[in-house]
C-alpha cells in the first residue's frame, strides 16, 4: 500500500486527510477578487472550466440551493455536470454538490476556499467530499435503513388509502 | 486498519495508467499470464512485471507462479465503476486548476 503522504510540487499539493476527502491546495498569482470572479462568472468560467471544450452554461443560479449545469462538447460527445450551492461567501467560500450525468447518485460535494496572501497571489484549498460506498454502508447502520422503513410505511398508508 | 483514503491513494497511481486500466478490462475477460499480457499490450515482460506489480499492491490483481508462468487475475478489490469515477474526478479538477492558472495569466491585462 502507499502512503497518504501529500504530494507536493511548488505550488501545488494534494492530499486525502479524511476517509472521503481530497484536497488541493495552490496558489495562483492574481489577487483574490480576480479567482473569485473567475469562479463565479459565467462569462469567464467558460473560457476555462472545460478541458478546452466548448462549454455550455446551461444553469448558473449563484445563490444558496441555486442550480447551476455546464455541459461540455467534445469530438466524442457531450458531458453534464451539475449540481446546486450549498454556500456562498462572496470572495471566501464556495461549496456545491458535483455530480456527473454519467455517474447519477454519486454526488460530490466541492469547496472552494479563497484566502488572500496579501501580495496579490491567492492560495485556493479544494475539498472534494467524496459519497463512497462505504460512507453509504456506514449511513444504513447509523439508521437510515431505520427511516427508509418509516417512509415505506407511510407510502403503505397512502397506497391503502388509495385503494 | 488500513484506512480507505490508503486505498484510494493505491487506486488512484494504479488506475493512472492506460495500459494498467487495460490489463484489468482483459483480466475482466478471463485469467493470463504475464507473458500473454506483454504479448497482448505488446510490451516487454519487464515492462508488464513492473504494471502487475503495482496493480497487485493496489489489490487489483492477484499472481500465482506455476512452475515457470505467472497467472494473473482480478484481486479482491473488484475495478467498480466508482473508483473509475473518483480517478477521472481526480484528474478532471487537477486538470481545471491547471486551466485556471493559465486563465488568471493571460487575463491579467484585461480588467
Amino acid at each position: 500500500m502507499t502512503t497518504t503522504t501529500p504530494q507536493s510540487t511548488d505550488r501545488f499539493t494534494s492530499s486525502t486527510p479524511s476517509e472521503r476527502e481530497y484536497r488541493t491546495e495552490r496558489v495562483f498569482d492574481a489577487p483574490r477578487d480576480r479567482v473569485w470572479r473567475a469562479y463565479t462568472e459565467p462569462a469567464l468560467i467558460a473560457q476555462w472550466w472545460g478541458r478546452g471544450n466548448k462549454l455550455a452554461i446551461e444553469a448558473y443560479e449563484l445563490r444558496r440551493g441555486g442550480h447551476w449545469r455546464f455541459v461540455e462538447h467534445h469530438e466524442n460527445g457531450v458531458d453534464g455536470f451539475e449540481g446546486r450551492f450549498r454556500e456562498i461567501t462572496p470572495e471566501e467560500r464556495l461549496s456545491m454538490t458535483f455530480e456527473w450525468d454519467g455517474m447519477p447518485g454519486h454526488p460530490i460535494v466541492e469547496t472552494v476556499e479563497l484566502h488572500d496572501l496579501g501580495d496579490g497571489r491567492t492560495r485556493v484549498v479544494t475539498t472534494s467530499l467524496f459519497f463512497l460506498r462505504e460512507e453509504r454502508d456506514g449511513m444504513m447502520q447509523a439508521g437510515m435503513e431505520g427511516g427508509m422503513i418509516q417512509s415505506y410505511a407511510a407510502l403503505d398508508r397512502v397506497l391503502a388509502a388509495m385503494g | 486498519m488500513v484506512q480507505l483514503s490508503d486505498r484510494l491513494d493505491a487506486s488512484f497511481g494504479a488506475l493512472a495508467d492506460a495500459t494498467r486500466r487495460g490489463i484489468l478490462e482483459r483480466l475482466g475477460r478471463g485469467d493470463a499470464s504475464i507473458s500473454d499480457l506483454a504479448a497482448h499490450f505488446d510490451m516487454t515482460l519487464t515492462g508488464m512485471k513492473k504494471h502487475v506489480q503495482v496493480l497487485e499492491a493496489a489489490g487489483l490483481v492477484t499472481t500465482e507462479k506455476v512452475g515457470r508462468i505467472r497467472t494473473c487475475r482480478l484481486g479482491p478489490r473488484r475495478l467498480d465503476a466508482e473508483s473509475v469515477w473518483i480517478e477521472r474526478y481526480r484528474e478532471m479538477l487537477e486538470g481545471r486548476l491547471d486551466r485556471l492558472g493559465a486563465f488568471l495569466e493571460r487575463s491579467r491585462d484585461q480588467r
